[in-house]
């Protein structure tokens, strides 16, 4: 069994995606990341559809997930990966510019485990992807069997 | 006076009384008159202002004012023996009229808002007060009904309603439009602060390397630059003048939406077909080159802006341009007919067309269904949502995934 849960980062913006990795990486955090432009990608990715690679079996992950994309948003990712029997166990963080109440509720009903807000103050940002960072390190989180 | 035994009297005594029963009579004529002269003038006063209508205990009509004839349209031979059904509206139901009687029937007054129906089969509103006259036993003998004439302001509060109404949407709409754009913005903004910081470390990387180069031999080895000026700077500017380029649109297309409330409108017949052949015209380069082809029927004419019009159907066109299925040519149909006068015009094409649930966005501020593949702002549609409010029109879509979209523009008809 992989102990070292593979990070995967679902935004759709390029720069962010980098920031993200480039503080994760500053963080010491050495997991392989991998990187899905929209909300389509990873769910085919963990449902095992589609053209693109598919997800391990026996092998841990952990998705940040920003809210906004096209075609599939954030919201919908999260409702699928918690609706489903085995998915519903992989940790899920929120990554967002919003600090609106009801996305927050909404995501929290949904059964989000954390949020972070991609603040215009960059500083907050990075810390809180070095914390999540260490959060990772000293995480161990159940491998989950594919759907 | 006490009555008396008269054969008991005398002739004075008789006299006497009979002078003291006359004085007593002209008194009581002259009050009587009096008070039917009071009520006179006040019925009078009644009649001048207020809709008058008596009936009798079950409800029939044995007089009524000017006034009433006039509101109702009825001559008052028409209405004298009839009861209140004659004026009904069929608009109050029935338990308003039992519930009604029930309270002049126990001899109480009755208050509210009356809608009636006239000769002529026009409505009107009126505040009415129905008050039963009660004989000896205590029980109504009659009803005075008085009413004032209140349809002109159920019209306005009607309309004040729907103005309100309108309103509440507006201001909806202009709070997510805010929503909306405040958060695209904090999108290249992020990148912004974030490459200028990475911006930073990296020409602190390249001051430490050229600090420890000046403490020891003077030259700063090239492996301690290369990632800096290679990689993290070059990499950083790109993404800041991205995020400042896109600020910049966003901003841009905001102002041109706001300004859309208030650019001068030119209202007028538009001949729609005339319209439609120079929008096609001036995209011919754009439907040549995709070899697509656009047929237009004979449309009805509508009322509008016709610069504003054009830039919608242009818009229209170009969407379905942009959307089109590659595996085969697009086909746009473009027709028109009138309906409870609009004029409405279906802008069909034969593209990807467009999942339900994504179909209510498209109207919403700077949203496009797929930023990767397709150019623009995401704002034609919303764009054209607001002109045409503003001409009294509206737009929708009607699609299914797969086959193709229909665009709905609707204009008061010419």
């Amino acid at each position: 069994m992989k102990n070292e849960p593979v990070i995967l980062i679902v935004e759709d913006d390029e720069g962010h995606a980098i920031l993200i990795r480039q503080n994760l990486e500053a963080a010491g955090l050495n997991n392989r990341i991998e990187h899905f432009r929209d909300g389509q990608a990873v769910l085919d990715f963990f449902f095992k559809r589609g053209p693109g690679p598919a997800s391990e079996p026996n092998q841990m992950y952990l998705v940040l997930l920003d809210i906004r994309m096209p075609k599939v948003d954030g919201i919908e990712v999260l409702r699928r990966l918690k609706g489903d029997p085995e998915l519903h166990k992989l940790p899920v963080i929120m990554l967002t510019t919003t600090d609106d109440i009801r996305e927050v509720e909404r995501c929290h009903q949904l059964g989000c485990n954390v949020y972070i807000q991609k603040p215009v103050d960059y500083e907050k940002f990075a810390e809180a992807i070095r914390r999540l960072g260490l959060f990772v390190m000293l995480l161990l989180v159940p491998p989950v069997k594919s759907a | 006076m006490p009555p008396v035994e008269y054969s008991a009297l005398s002739k004075e005594e008789l006299l006497a009384r009979l002078e003291a029963i006359e004085r007593e009579r002209a008194g009581s004529e002259a009050e009587l008159l009096a008070a039917v002269k009071e009520l006179g003038d006040v019925k009078a006063a009644l009649d001048e202002h207020s809709i008058v209508a008596i009936t009798d205990a079950s409800g029939k009509i044995t007089d009524v004012n000017d006034k009433f004839c006039a509101i109702s349209k009825y001559a008052r031979e028409e209405l004298i023996g009839q009861d209140h059904r004659i004026i009904n509206s069929r608009h109050h139901p029935k338990e308003f009229f039992r519930d009604l009687w029930a309270t002049i029937g126990r001899g109480h007054v009755w208050h509210g808002e009356i809608k009636n129906r006239a000769k002529d089969g026009s409505h009107y509103w009126v505040a009415t007060t129905i008050y039963p006259f009660l004989n000896a036993a205590g029980k109504p003998r009659q009803y005075v009904a008085i009413r004032t004439d209140i349809t002109r302001r159920k019209e306005d509060e009607a309309e004040l309603q729907r103005f309100a109404a309108d309103l509440a949407e507006k201001n909806k709409e202009l709070e997510t439009i805010v929503y909306t754009v405040s958060h695209d913005l904090r999108s290249p903004l992020v990148n912004v602060q974030g490459f200028g910081k990475q911006l930073q470390r990296a020409c602190e990387k390249i001051h430490a390397a050229a600090l420890e180069a000046s403490a020891s031999n003077g030259l700063v080895p090239v492996a301690a630059l290369k990632q800096p000026v290679e990689e993290a700077i070059p990499q950083a500017l790109k993404f800041i003048n991205a995020g400042v380029t896109k600020m910049e649109m966003l901003l841009a297309g905001l102002l041109r939406y706001s300004r859309l409330g208030r650019v001068a409108l030119n209202i007028a017949p538009i001949d729609m077909n005339a319209l439609l052949a120079s929008v096609v015209a001036a995209m011919k380069f754009q439907l040549d080159e995709a070899r697509a082809e656009v047929r237009v029927d004979a449309l009805p004419g509508g009322v509008g802006d016709s610069v504003q019009i054009s830039q919608v159907f242009a818009n229209l066109i170009d969407n379905a341009l942009k959307y089109r299925e590659p595996s085969r040519l697009l086909r746009v149909t473009i027709d028109g007919r009138v309906k409870a006068g609009q004029a409405i015009y279906g802008v069909a094409d034969n593209g990807i067309g467009i999942l339900l649930e994504h179909q209510p966005k498209i109207f919403e501020i700077f949203h496009r269904l797929d930023p990767g593949a397709t150019t623009g702002e995401g704002l034609g549609l919303t764009i054209a949502q607001r002109m045409l409010e503003r001409q009294h029109g509206k737009i929708w879509v009607e699609s299914h995934e797969g086959s193709g979209s229909t665009f709905f523009v609707s204009l008061p008809a010419a």
